[in-house]
């Protein structure tokens, strides 16, 4: 906390100091960043930290520089420092590192080629999904940008390929990528609702990304298609309880956004059927499709004040949401609105300058399937109604 | 010749003009290739010259005036395709300066540079780029 603090005090009086000193070479080579602490306090169960007795455990720490060698070259790199409660420790981290090769660009197409760790065009916010300021609130959508696994959906180490056309009534974009997708221990979590004996890990290529763009000129009307396909493998250890086997999970959101002067409508709807093979008899699912989508509107008051509205449904198992069919399955130790959250959100975003933001955010949640079971891993501990008050601080240079 | 005589204008002031480096082999831009320019999908002039984009902060009035009267875009947006690119390593942001004291004499001194500026200025340092 102190560290985090430290940091952002730092930050901040670097950004204020000067702004504009880190573009080199009249801005071929630029570096950049920021820096944001939030205080979350619930009214029960734990969100992002010991959100009970009020929680400093959010910060985030993002330093990125970016190098253009030639007009169709460029190399970027970001690290990525994050704490977030039980399910992120702040060990630095390589967020992205690419070269970015363009092929043909001009006013009515471009194709390129990017090598290296990507992170994902998937719906909305994923690609720059832990960044605050491009964020539409403190907490993003739950039921689709899960932080409880975020790597299943954040980032891969791979190629893609992309492509826009540019045209008079609009733009449509293409990107397609495979590689290695990056498993880590929350991945474990969310998938067995523990941490057993053995690894789950990316063996050869198991990541799939496609996402398709169409945007008006203007950019008013934004439409999206994406979609993951990842299979990860499962080696059990000794003590294990489950056999060997694999997950493969499929994901894939439709998104739309509007633009207008005052006001941004945002809508998301995404599912993720999901497969687990051969994990033994203990272990209770089988195939499940999860299920999430929301509505959004942003409204600006003034140019640095705005107004958010969100409303969230999210759903472990879209054949049976009211969650009865999979406490059934744990034998109604897992209460039946562990499967499914229904959250109501506000905010307010105060850009006190371009450099500096403020956040105040309130939540109503119904359910618990937002939660990361391993910040919440006693079941009768859950409660099914509860608010989350939060507020932020980010910097950025 | 002396940079300073900016008030020895022949142009007319505008609201706002788009400006570029008298090298840049280009006289008008139609609106969408003015706004692959700023939002920093096309880098390249036709001629191959790197294009430098040079704004103004993003709370600035002029660059207030100049994204919505010239690009037809709302502020908030150039920053969410500058941001999405920047944070993500697909791309890069424009430099901004600090005052349009800063901008004429970044544009007039980058080749492939690109600006906007609000008042009267030298027609010889700098080239004004209509926008269709």
């Amino acid at each position: 906390m102190r560290h985090a603090l430290q940091c952002l005090v730092l930050l901040t009086s670097l950004t204020s100091a000067s702004a504009q000193a880190l573009d080199v070479l009249d801005g071929r080579l630029q570096l950049h960043g920021f820096a944001s602490q939030a205080v979350v306090d619930s009214s029960a169960n734990q969100f992002f930290g010991n959100s009970q007795a009020t929680s400093f455990d959010f910060t985030e720490i993002g330093l990125n520089t970016s190098y253009r060698i030639a007009p169709s070259v460029l190399a970027a790199a970001q690290v990525l420092v994050r704490r977030a409660g039980e399910m992120s420790d702040g060990t630095p981290s390589l967020d992205y590192g690419l070269l970015d090769l363009t092929a043909i660009s001009n006013a009515r197409q471009r194709l390129g080629l990017r090598l290296g760790r990507i992170k994902n065009p998937f719906g909305l916010y994923n690609e720059t999904r832990d960044v605050p300021f491009t964020r539409p609130g403190i907490f993003l959508p739950q039921v689709i940008y899960y932080d409880k696994v975020r790597n299943l959906l954040l980032s891969y180490d791979g190629v893609m390929l992309y492509g826009d056309l540019f045209g008079e009534s609009g733009n449509l974009s293409l990107n397609l990528g495979a590689g290695r997708s990056v498993v880590d221990e929350n991945v474990e979590w969310a998938y067995f609702g523990a941490d057993y004996d053995g690894d789950l890990e990316a063996q050869g290529i198991n990541w799939g990304i496609g996402s398709l763009w169409f945007s008006t000129p203007a950019d008013e009307l934004k439409l999206g298609l994406s979609a993951i396909l990842t299979e990860m493998t499962y080696d059990a250890g000794a003590t294990s309880p489950l056999d060997s086997g694999t997950i493969d999970v499929f994901d894939w959101v439709a998104s739309f956004q509007y633009n207008a002067a005052d006001w941004t409508l945002s809508a998301e709807y995404a599912r993720t059927p999901t497969r687990w093979n051969d994990l033994g008899p203990y272990f209770p699912f089988d195939d499940q499709v999860m299920e999430g989508y929301y509505l959004q509107g942003a409204y600006r008051l003034r140019p640095d004040l705005e107004l958010m509205a969100r409303y969230e449904e999210g759903f472990a198992n879209r054949d049976s949401r009211d969650g009865w069919a999979f406490s059934a399955l744990t034998g109604g130790i897992t209460p039946r609105f562990d499967f499914f959250s229904k959250i109501w959100t506000l905010g307010l975003r105060w850009d006190i300058d371009p450099h500096v933001m403020f956040r105040l955010e309130y939540q109503r949640h119904d359910g618990t399937y937002a939660l990361s079971i391993r910040e919440n891993p006693d079941p009768n501990a859950l409660v099914r109604e509860w608010d989350v008050f939060a507020a932020s601080l980010s910097v950025r240079f | 010749m002396c940079g300073g005589l900016l008030l020895n204008a022949s142009h007319p002031a505008h609201a706002q003009d788009l400006i570029a480096h008298p090298s840049t082999g280009v006289d008008s831009l139609s609106r969408n290739e003015a706004r692959l320019l700023f939002t920093m999908r096309v880098k390249q002039w036709p001629d191959g010259t790197p294009v430098k984009v040079f704004v103004l902060p993003d709370n600035d009035a002029l660059h207030g005036r100049f994204v919505s009267g010239l690009l037809e875009l709302y502020p908030y947006q150039l920053r969410r395709v500058w941001d999405r690119q920047l944070f993500s390593g697909t791309g890069q942001a424009p430099v901004t300066v600090a005052n349009e004291h800063e901008m004429m004499e970044r544009v007039a001194s980058n080749p492939g540079a690109i600006g906007y500026v609000s008042g009267p200025f030298d027609p010889t340092s700098v080239r004004i780029l209509e926008v269709r």
